[in-house]
């Protein structure tokens, strides 16, 4: 009976490898005959998931001796007063120790700068001690990785062997805020490296004359001036190449006015539409969030090539359309009035140079971004047409309310739960979204299709300015930082965000 | 009203009213009208996807047409072999299934990372009261506003000094950086519609804070822990600015860096390009249409609901 | 099996106080209702108890036990929500052995346990259910069956019945009784319902602001209110109430509303005679007004003239909603009453059930 129910237990398992490797196999056979031209392989695959494994157990184990230090200083206290000071001792050590390592990783990553001195030497006490494990044991003959991996589990296990002593000599005790603290801290950790950090080293760098030439930051030089330089250079000079900052300022502001309009109206329009009762509903929905759905780089590029001059979509429906006018226009040749209005159309449509017309190239763009961004919305407002009560319209019909009435003073109101943050967010997206202008056009002709971010990015990583990208980023962070309190105070939303 | 009582109609009259005026409902030409623009919508929205399945079909040297036919002549699937098994006539290999693997690999850890990072902590911020909550709240919500290239610089520059560029690792923390703020504030929102009722239940019969997140709020925000997955898989899946900086060589590039290298030699690999996207884009698609729902729902949940 | 005491509780959310200076000890094996009108505090006073809040002054004992500081788990409670509170993504077996579960019983144990809670309520062949499949009384039932599998030294109840329809409510009232006759167990009961109250209690605290107005068996609350408040919440429909004057004239003590004045028969004056002259509320319920037709033999009746309001006729009885004055007022009446709309009338008020309240005070005369 036992043994009967834990094979039914192990079943599973058992259904699982043999899934797996019957799978394995079955994929190499057929993918044998080909097997020349693919360049991926079983060692890369194992390569990439030890590498992925090894960081994602650093990261927990990292965490998890944090969380049982945090854990240890709210709920424990020390059993008697002599246990206290030598408690008290250690976590101070340990704090100070973990401080003094996060310090030294800034100073290595470039932060700040210590040079040679005594407080240096006690900043990087830590991390070199942790170093000098690992080149100890290097030095007998293991490998670099099982050196670290090694000297990590000896460093944990006296961590371990720290708390063990710290438990021993201590009783629980309550604590109220101890629990959100400790849920919260793996998340500020993660928050702390990967933004609070790097913001702070922006700020730093905007200060500098980081650029190409001084190796980033590796020759730097940093101060006020070079922040006034910065600024200066970004309101006179070019922010990318050629372009200046306001021009592209006011095209960015172009960009998201367009963009957002087009996307809220044609959303509205779409939704409007789906939201009655109808045969085919759900064929049309599926169809129409297809821009939405395919991923936004193949939809980029595949739009990208269809704005070539001869061989894309759009010049061949032009030319189709020249011909036909300038067929019509020799038809009605004689007729007055009429055969020079289509001669006007047959000489001024036609197709058009996508690529090197500034003017087209941004319609271009427009044109791919709209396209790209109106499934969004309109799947958001059909949402909260939903959710708009049926009983509404009836009572208006009822006071005999026209259907724009009804519109205007049911749906938009309704609505506006759902669109005011939907556009909100929709303008701040659309200010920071530049894939598909770096896709298709690359900024180009000569940056006339740049926006604010997108120049910014060339700035950084075509021109390697350093220095002026950070103060440039900073710029576009306190215009967006004003938009979004403008609205917050505008719509109170600040305290139902807290709340 | 009053006309229909006062006098008969005549046929034509009467067949014109059915079709234009409807006292419920809608006429049959409203009707009409609406299924026109719905279809011309649907075909805008459609047809420059079907293109891109269209140039994969066509044969190399025909690539370059003015055609505008949907099924190409002589359609063929070279482009389709070649994209995934390389052409030993040519001696050129293919690097598809690597870029998919380090797509995959990269951005699921990526999400999975999140995910433990925000399932935490979004309860604390939804369920306790203590000094740090609003000031994190707000900022969890500027970091959305922060524009995703902002910080890049200053991540590629720590990332270099760390010897990350290049690196799976590299881009994980780099995609993480926008993730976990999104993921923390999406959990968050759901969080909040779970009833702490059921919470305090638990509570009083014989649970302890930990045995309620484990047992009673996990099970019960699987959904949402599967939306913000798949929000921050789809965010990296396709995501191309930042790995650009992060990936330089091609061994480690990411299939949006991968089918680039087709497509800036455009002329060349128009069809190979059409035939890899069409690859990616099919299971992306229907993975997309078929959580689509969800993904909305995860919106409103968290990001839109101001 | 315990004994619950509040001593001296106080509960404070930031400057509002919730609950102030509860004071109440429950009898082990006792039906206690805690009622009062909704934001009262009643259900911040059993959350205390519950330990889903922290008191901010005075002592909670469960038992002998001081559980200010005791975790919700350790306090050998149960508690049914308003809400049911039932895990969604539990089946309705698991929901009941969720905390024997927790609590490492053995497994024959807890299904022993579930099945005899779920033949208790009938809900047997509900256990493989998920909550949402079910109607709103099958999960109340389960939510008290969850409680009941717990074998708590104290039940606590928070509005469970008030999600549910009319009639059902009356049904699982009766339940609820039988259940604490069947378990013999500490029950604490919150609800804004003072029908409620009324049928199940063994004794009933009545609170309003977060203090305590009278803690008291039903009846007594009915007969003898403390003050205005707990006459005019307790009863239905409420007690009428009149401000007036306590007047002597002569030897007969009467209470003047300005509109008409009653006497207050010799037998009861004793007690008022010391009050005479002050601002007072008169106070009576409506079925002690009667149609003049049909007086009760040996009352002290008072005879007021007064126009019919409106009529509601019951069947069993009629309540007459009558305006003396600027006074309204409600009587129920005998069936057979004639009384109509808009008729001026004579009714009669049994003058050995009345109340007299000090108008400053509030608090009764006796």
């Amino acid at each position: 009976m036992e043994d009967k129910s834990k094979l039914r237990r192990l079943l599973p398992y058992l259904y699982w490898i043999v899934g797996l490797l019957s799978g394995y196999f079955l994929l190499n056979a057929l993918i044998s005959p080909f097997a020349w031209g693919i360049t991926l392989n079983l060692g890369i695959v194992l390569k990439r998931l030890g590498e992925i494994g090894g960081f994602l157990f650093a990261i927990l184990t990292g965490l998890a001796l944090v969380e049982i230090y945090f854990y240890q200083i709210f709920f424990r206290q020390p059993s008697n007063p002599r246990s206290r000071t030598t408690i008290r001792g250690l976590q101070y050590l340990l704090g100070g120790m973990t401080v003094l390592a996060i310090l030294s990783f800034f100073e290595k990553t470039d932060l700040f700068r210590l040079g040679d001195n005594v407080m240096a030497g006690i900043v990087h006490l830590p991390l070199n001690a942790f170093g000098g494990v690992r080149s100890a044991l290097t030095g007998i003959g293991l490998a670099k990785g099982a050196a670290g991996a090694v000297s990590g589990i000896v460093f944990t296990l006296v961590l371990v062997g720290i708390f063990y002593a710290v438990h021993k000599m201590s009783v629980p005790r309550v604590s109220k805020l101890g629990l959100p603290y400790l849920l919260i801290l793996p998340a500020f950790v993660g928050v702390l490296f990967l933004i609070i950090y790097p913001f702070m080293f922006e700020i730093k760098l905007a200060f500098s004359n980081a650029s190409l030439g001084t190796q980033a930051t590796k020759n730097a030089e940093y101060g006020l001036i070079y922040g006034w330089q910065n600024l200066v250079t970004l309101f006179t000079g070019t922010v990318a190449k050629d372009a200046k900052f306001f021009d592209v300022f006011f095209r960015t502001v172009l960009w998201t006015v367009i963009n957002v309009t087009f996307h809220v109206g044609g959303g509205m329009g779409l939704a409007l539409l789906l939201h009655r009762p109808m045969k085919l509903q759900g064929f049309y929905r599926t169809l129409l969030v297809f821009p939405w759905a395919i991923p936004t780089t193949i939809a980029a590029m595949a739009l990208r090539n269809e704005f070539d001059s001869r061989y894309g979509l759009f010049n061949i429906l032009l030319t189709d359309l020249n011909s036909w006018l300038v067929s019509v226009s020799q038809g009605t040749v004689n007729v007055p009035l009429l055969g020079d209005a289509f001669n006007w159309l047959a000489s001024n449509i036609g197709p058009v140079s996508w690529k090197q017309d500034p003017f087209w190239a941004f319609v271009s763009i427009l044109i791919s971004n709209i396209w790209l961004g109106i499934p969004f919305m309109s799947v958001i407002i059909l949402g909260g047409l939903q959710s708009i009560s049926q009983e509404y319209y009836e009572a208006a019909e009822i006071d005999g309310a026209s259907k724009f009435q009804m519109f205007r003073n049911i749906t938009l109101p309704l609505l506006r739960p759902v669109l005011t943050p939907a556009i909100i967010l929709g303008v701040v997206w659309t200010f920071n979204k530049f894939d598909v202008i770096y896709l298709i056009t690359q900024g180009g002709p000569q940056e006339k299709t740049d926006i604010l971010v997108s120049s910014m990015y060339k700035a950084a990583f075509q021109f390697y300015r350093y220095g002026f990208t950070a103060m440039f980023a900073l710029v576009i962070f306190v215009i967006l930082l004003i938009f979004t309190l403008i609205y917050l105070r505008a719509s109170g939303g600040l305290k139902s965000a807290t709340e | 009203m009053n006309s229909t009582t006062s006098k008969p109609l005549s046929p034509v009259t009467k067949a014109l009213r059915w079709f234009f005026v409807r006292s419920r409902g809608d006429s049959p030409f409203k009707t009409i009208l609406i299924h026109a623009t719905l279809i011309v919508a649907s075909i805008i929205a459609v047809y420059p996807v079907l293109r891109v399945v269209t140039i994969s079909l066509r044969p190399n040297d025909t690539l370059l047409t003015t055609s505008l036919r949907i099924i190409p002549e002589n359609a063929t699937l070279d482009n389709y072999k070649e994209v995934l098994f390389g052409a030993p006539e040519k001696n050129r290999k293919s690097d598809f299934f690597l870029w998919i693997w380090n797509s995959f690999s990269i951005v699921s850890v990526t999400s999975i990372i999140s995910m433990i990072l925000a399932a935490v902590s979004a309860y604390a911020f939804s369920r306790f009261k203590f000094p740090g909550r609003a000031v994190g709240l707000v900022f969890l919500l500027t970091t959305q506003m922060i524009p995703a290239g902002m910080l890049l610089l200053p991540l590629f520059i720590m990332l270099a000094q760390l010897q990350m560029i290049n690196t799976a690792l590299g881009l994980i923390i780099a995609y993480s950086v926008s993730t976990v703020p999104l993921t923390i504030w999406t959990l968050k929102g759901y969080y909040d519609t779970i009833p702490v009722d059921l919470e305090e239940a638990a509570l009083i019969d014989g649970a302890n804070r930990f045995t309620v997140f484990t047992r009673i709020i996990l099970p019960l925000s699987t959904p949402a822990l599967a939306i913000a997955f798949l929000f921050s898989f789809m965010g990296g899946w396709s995501e191309y600015l930042v790995a650009r900086v992060v990936l330089q060589k091609n061994d480690i590039y990411t299939w949006p860096l991968g089918i680039f290298t087709y497509a800036q030699q455009f002329t060349v690999a128009w069809g190979q390009f059409s035939a890899a996207s069409v690859l990616i884009a099919i299971p992306v698609m229907i993975l997309f249409l078929y959580s689509s729902k969800w993904l909305i729902s995860g919106l409103t949940l968290g990001s839109v609901k101001g | 099996m315990a004994s619950v005491t509040y001593k001296n509780v106080y509960k404070r959310f930031g400057d509002v106080i919730a609950v102030n200076n509860l004071d109440i000890r429950v009898d082990d094996k006792e039906f206690l209702v805690l009622v009062g009108p909704s934001g009262c505090g009643k259900t911040t006073a059993l959350r205390c108890l519950a330990g889903l809040e922290d008191i901010s002054e005075g002592e909670i004992l469960i038992g002998d036990r001081v559980v200010n500081d005791v975790a919700p788990k350790d306090r050998d409670i149960a508690m049914v929500f308003q809400s049911y509170a039932l895990y969604p993504h539990l089946s309705v077996y698991d929901n009941m052995a969720f905390g024997l579960k927790l609590r490492k019983l053995p497994k024959e144990e807890i299904k022993r346990r579930v099945n005899e809670a779920a033949d208790i309520l009938g809900i047997r062949d509900l256990l493989d259910r998920k909550p949402r499949q079910l109607s709103g009384g099958q999960r109340q039932r389960v939510a008290v069956g969850r409680a009941i599998v717990r074998e708590p030294k104290v039940f606590l109840f928070d509005e469970p019945l008030s999600n549910l329809d009319a009639k059902l409510r009356v049904a699982m009232r009766a339940e609820i009784s039988k259940l604490h006759q069947r378990l013999q167990t500490t029950f604490i009961y919150v609800t804004h319902d003072q029908i409620e109250a009324m049928t199940m209690a063994t004794r009933i605290a009545v609170i309003n602001k977060g203090i305590l107005q009278q803690l008291d068996t039903p009846q007594n609350l009915y007969d003898r209110p403390n003050n205005l408040f707990v006459a005019g919440f307790i009863g239905s429909p409420a007690m009428n109430f009149f401000p007036g004057k306590l007047r002597k004239d002569g030897t007969k003590l009467l209470v003047d509303t300005g509109d008409f004045s009653v006497t207050i028969p010799p037998k009861h004056a004793k007690s008022y005679e010391s009050h005479a002259g002050k601002d007072v509320i008169f106070g009576i319920r409506p079925e002690n007004i009667h149609d003049a037709d049909f007086i009760p033999p040996n009352i002290d009746a008072e005879k007021v003239n007064v126009k019919v309001d409106v009529t509601e006729l019951m069947g069993n009885e009629i309540f007459l909603y009558l305006v003396s004055g600027k006074n309204t007022f409600v009587s129920r009446v005998d069936p057979r009453s004639k009384l109509r709309v808009g008729q001026n009338a004579q009714v009669a008020f049994d003058m050995d059930t009345f109340h007299i309240f000090d108008a400053v005070t509030e608090k009764a005369i006796r």
